[in-house]
């Protein structure tokens, strides 16, 4: 409940005003081919990083709009985005 | 009893009295008294019997950290009396007690703690098995705090409010009204919390001399006034926190005042910088009946006189570690309280000052002393002292017993936001190490005493906690920590854990009756975590919420394992910091709803009202639940809805389609401009969620409808799945910008044609479409005809603002045919005749198109598109065992069972969705989902209702739908 986000568009928000959206898992899959257990790989499995981890938002209760930031999932905190590391 | 009236310190107001109601007489107390002081004031000693061995209770810390003044005030059980202002008339009872709190007739339970080691519980009581109901009901009666009757409602306002600050500063103390006065400099806005209903902290009461010979109290109010001069400075006082979260998120309640329009209200507190001013509580000194009424902590004996003028008693002992306990000495003999002596376990380090002082009045001073024990029953009648060591004893008579073993800072917190606290072997304190960003301490939590001290340490925590909010305050908070670095720092703090006593009678937590003992039987068998400790002997999860024994268990742990390698580590504090109503976190309660733009008319016209998602819906149109006529008139006639609160969105821009291709499981492309169709939504697993109809109103330019519990969700869903394409395309919800009349039955288009300029024959304008006309020459509409409740049927969409005199003109074109208003239980029943499911009702979270039979509505040619749940459905297509929808029709045709029936054979195999008894087909009906293998026509069902009491109900699978099975009527 003490987490704040902050919004492209409206800024840094209480996080009430936010819906999560998950990990950031990247762009659907073309259909063909699909493994039932690839499938449900994308949508259901999480990394679940205890760190920084890349995830979307949306803000619903303000301008809706979809994004993704970064949170450090052991302190409840949005944190900079990481330096790519290699 | 006597007040003493004339103290400048007081708190109360002797010309204002109060009265309260106990043991069925009336009790006088003053203004600014608390319940437990008035109740002292008229002799009152025992307050309570504690949890499980019913051993008398008396004031303690008059601060709440334990349940011994717990008592039932007007109806509310555990509430703290010591912390409650007394309100005129309140009517206060004992708790957990047969008879009374001075003559309970459970006090035997005290001779038979031999039987309750440690854990009790988990060992004894439940072999065999049938042991336990009938034990359980006896513990539940013996042991416990207050009782609550299950439809006791609670009086007074409760609200919330969230305010915003730069800094916020929690505790009104001398450190906390410096920390705000310092932050408050720059103009930044502050709010100080305050738990007391006044500022001054340890201040308030003590007639010690601050630096230039004022006495404390005087100083405390000196800055008070500042405080409340200072425009940018909140001061919230009777305020307690409840939580402190990272980000410094604070939450804290506000005890309402005569005066304000709450009776409490949560506050929930968003700063950048935060200053934590705690301060501290005394660590309660163990001994023999440590708990007897009659023994109390310093500041209770000194508050009691200082702050409600009453003396604690007329002949005392003292048992201390700290010089806060000589000075309360010193001051409350010249208050006129006798003392047979002052032990003080520390042989040196005391304050020369206060011994001087205490020799001038020839009170007996004991170096390296400490009580052993409380002899007496319900009062104490005599004070056994020792050595510290336990060779040399003496005993003194007096009637109470003032102890305490020093400090404790109130570091909660500070902890509860990820900060750290470690023990600190100079003043024998957890201090604070380590606080999250943005927070700052100050003041006696840092084991400060010195009065110039506490008030430098707040300034600084002040000036830092601004700077957090990006202001420079680099040469302010330099000059400031040279300050406090010239002042005297830390006491060294007394490291006794318990007197030099066995501990059968030693109470380490008085709310769970938890004894030294208990905790020594505890690491015997072989515990030896504090947390652990805890959990197993329940000491420190009461209603005190571990402010007794927080400070000592760790200490007493770490002595008796001996372990030097391994320092105390204290329990974890959790929330709520002090105990809180659920009513203030219930709040205002509003009853936040949507109206529609025909809710006068509908009400005017006899509508009952119900909650329906975020909408108040005409439900009914009489008090006839069935809604026989309201359906008949339908089916036989014609019939008007209220519709608005379909979800309705216009999507449009160049990636409109492939938006819509996205999310909709049928091919939009093949939609033309001028028809309507019908599709549904899935989730990626292929469950259904919304459905709803799609008209195209130009290239790449959608209207669509959805269910009305969807339509919230609809934009976020729609550029959920299409987040990573950066598709043009706009989503514009016109749910309440548009109003939707919905005309039924065979007479509707004899309505419509009276009012529209254009040509609605069948041929014209057929089922599934869709045309834009003017009503009456003046009403814009988007008309469908659609037919959900299975008869020939027209919406109209329209701007809301036209809604009332669209509404209007129907119901006046149709009163020559019976036009009538119908609610939404009756198009329920209509819609279920006809097998038109609506989502959430006729499905449920696991429920797949298929499943369903929408089955048809799913175009698989469109891979490109990936459709959202489309590869889900091609995967658990050929599934069996899931629940599938089907019709059912009653044996008994006078008798449907209530929705939600489970459908069983010997185990439950489905349930039914809706059902009601039909006025159309005369027989009971309705729909169900269940296993697969009983979906086949024919299939006899069984139905297992609430309360049925053995009585099944029978039904069997038939064809769907029941009503106009070609569906001719619809298309008329």
């Amino acid at each position: 409940m003490s987490l704040t986000l902050t919004c492209p568009i409206c800024g840094k928000r209480n996080g009430y005003e936010f819906r999560y959206g998950g990990e950031d898992k990247g762009p659907r899959p073309a259909e063909e081919g699909l493994s039932p257990r690839s499938w449900c790989e994308y949508v259901h499995m999480n990394k679940c990083v205890a760190g920084v981890q890349k995830e979307w938002w949306f803000h619903r209760d303000g301008c809706g709009t979809w994004f993704t930031t970064h949170r450090n999932t052991l302190t409840n905190l949005e944190v900079e985005e990481p330096e790519a590391t290699s | 009893m006597n007040r003493l009236n004339n103290l400048p310190t007081l708190r109360i107001n002797p010309s204002e009295k109060r009265t309260l109601k106990y043991k069925g007489q009336t009790y006088q107390g003053v203004s600014g008294d608390t319940v437990a002081t008035a109740l002292f004031a008229n002799g009152v000693r025992v307050y309570a019997r504690s949890l499980k061995y019913h051993r008398p209770r008396g004031l303690y810390s008059l601060d709440g950290e334990c349940s011994n003044t717990c008592m039932e005030v007007d109806g509310i059980p555990n509430v703290r009396t010591e912390n409650t202002l007394l309100k005129d008339g309140v009517t206060v009872k004992e708790q957990n007690v047969v008879g009374s709190a001075d003559l309970d007739m459970m006090g035997f339970m005290d001779k038979l703690d031999w039987m309750m080691p440690a854990g009790f519980y988990y060992k004894t009581l439940h072999k065999p098995a049938w042991i336990w109901p009938l034990a359980m009901k006896q513990v539940r009666k013996t042991a416990g705090l207050g009782a609550i009757t299950p439809d006791f409602r609670i009086k007074g306002r409760y609200e919330d409010i969230y305010p915003k600050a730069d800094v916020c500063v929690i505790g009104g103390g001398a450190a906390g009204m410096t920390a705000a006065l310092a932050a408050a400099e720059s103009g930044r806005r502050v709010i100080l919390l305050e738990a007391r209903p006044w500022l001054g902290g340890c201040f308030d009461y003590r007639s010690a001399p601050y630096e230039d010979g004022r006495p404390l109290f005087e100083r405390a109010r000196e800055l008070a006034v500042q405080v409340r001069e200072a425009p940018n400075i909140r001061v919230f006082t009777h305020a307690p926190v409840i939580g402190v979260y990272n980000n410094n998120l604070i939450t804290a309640f506000q005890v309402g005042g005569p005066k304000d329009s709450f009776t409490e209200r949560y506050i929930q507190i968003r700063a950048t910088g935060l200053v934590v001013a705690t301060g501290c509580i005394e660590r309660p000194l163990l001994f023999e009946n440590n708990e007897r009424p009659g023994v109390m902590q310093v500041g209770c004996a000194h508050r009691l006189a200082r702050t409600y003028g009453l003396l604690p008693g007329t002949q005392a002992v003292f048992s201390v570690g700290h010089d806060l306990g000589l000075e309360a000495a010193i001051d409350l003999f010249d208050l006129g309280l006798k003392i047979s002596c002052v032990a003080d376990i520390r042989e040196d380090g005391q304050n020369p000052e206060l011994l001087l002082g205490l020799k001038e009045r020839k009170i007996a001073f004991l170096r390296g002393w400490v009580a052993t024990d409380a002899e007496g029953g319900k009062s104490i009648k005599k004070a056994h002292l020792s050595t510290v060591d336990g060779t040399i004893s003496k005993s003194y008579d007096c009637d109470v017993l003032v102890a305490s073993a020093g400090l404790t800072p109130v570091t909660g917190p500070v902890t509860l936001a990820q900060g750290k606290t470690a023990y600190d072997h100079h003043t024998g304190c957890f201090l604070v190490t380590e606080t999250p960003k943005g927070m700052h301490v100050a003041g006696r939590m840092t084991g400060r005493n010195h009065p110039r001290s506490i008030e430098a340490s707040g300034r600084l925590a002040g000036l830092q906690a601004v700077a957090d909010c990006g202001l420079d305050r680099a040469a302010d908070i330099d000059a400031a920590e040279k300050t406090l670095a010239m002042l005297p720092g830390p006491e060294r703090g007394t490291k006794l854990v318990t007197a030099p006593i066995k501990g059968r009678k030693t109470f380490i937590c008085f709310d769970e009756d938890t004894t030294i003992k208990n905790i020594k039987q505890a690491i015997e068998m072989g515990f030896d975590v504090p947390e652990l400790i805890k959990r197993f002997t329940s000491a420190g999860t009461g209603p005190g919420q571990g402010g007794i024994p927080g400070h000592n268990l760790p200490l007493y742990v770490a002595k008796y394992e001996a372990l030097d390698t391994k320092p105390p580590k204290p329990t974890t504090v959790r929330v709520p910091l002090t105990p809180t109503l659920i009513a203030t976190y219930a709040g205002a309660n509003h009853d936040m709803h949507k109206r529609t733009p025909a809710h006068h008319i509908q009400k005017a016209a006899g509508g009952v009202f119900r909650r329906i998602g975020v909408w108040r819906r005409a439900r009914y149109f009489s008090s006839d639940f069935t809604c026989r006529e309201e359906i008949l008139n339908v089916r036989n006639n014609v019939g008007m809805l209220d519709a608005s609160t379909l979800g309705k969105f216009r999507v449009h821009g160049p990636d409109a389609l492939k938006a819509l291709q996205r999310v909709y499981v049928s091919d939009i492309a093949k939609l033309k401009e001028g028809r309507v169709k019908y599709s549904a939504m899935c989730n990626d697993d292929g469950c259904v969620i919304d459905d709803g109809v799609i008209v195209k109103k130009g290239e790449n330019d959608y209207y669509l409808t959805t269910s009305t519990a969807r339509a919230g969700a609809t934009a976020e869903w729609f550029r959920y799945h299409t987040r990573y394409e950066g598709w043009d395309f706009a989503v514009v919800n016109l749910t309440d910008a548009m109003g939707v009349v919905n005309i039924s039955g065979p007479n509707a288009r004899k309505v419509l044609e009276k009012v529209v300029d254009a040509d609605i024959s069948n041929e014209a304008f057929s089922f599934s479409g869709y045309r834009e006309f003017t009503v009456a020459g003046a009403v814009p509409v988007r008309a469908m005809r659609l037919g959900f409740v299975g008869e020939l049927s027209y919406e109209l969409h329209v701007g809301a603002s036209c809604m009332p005199a669209l509404w209007k003109i129907i119901q006046e074109a149709g009163k020559e045919f019976g036009i009538q208003p119908f609610g939404v239980e009756a198009q329920n029943v209509l819609r279920m005749e006809k097998c038109h499911i609506i989502l959430g009702q006729e499905s449920e979270q696991r429920t797949n198109l298929l499943d369903v039979g929408l089955g048809f509505l799913w175009d698989r040619k469109k891979t490109d598109a990936k459709t959202v749940g489309a590869v889900a459905l091609k995967q658990t297509e050929g599934d069996t065992g899931r629940l599938t929808l089907v019709g059912f029709q009653m044996e008994d045709s006078a008798r449907a069972p209530r929705d939600g029936s489970i459908i069983v054979d010997n185990r439950v195999r489905g349930y039914v969705c809706t059902a009601r008894r039909s006025f159309s087909l005369n027989e009971a009906v309705g729909m169900a989902l269940v296993d697969s293998q009983l979906s086949d026509i024919g299939t006899r069902l069984e139905i297992f209702e609430d309360e049925c009491n053995g009585q099944r109900l029978y039904c069997k699978v038939v064809p769907r739908p029941f009503y106009d099975p070609e569906g001719k009527r619809m298309k008329m």
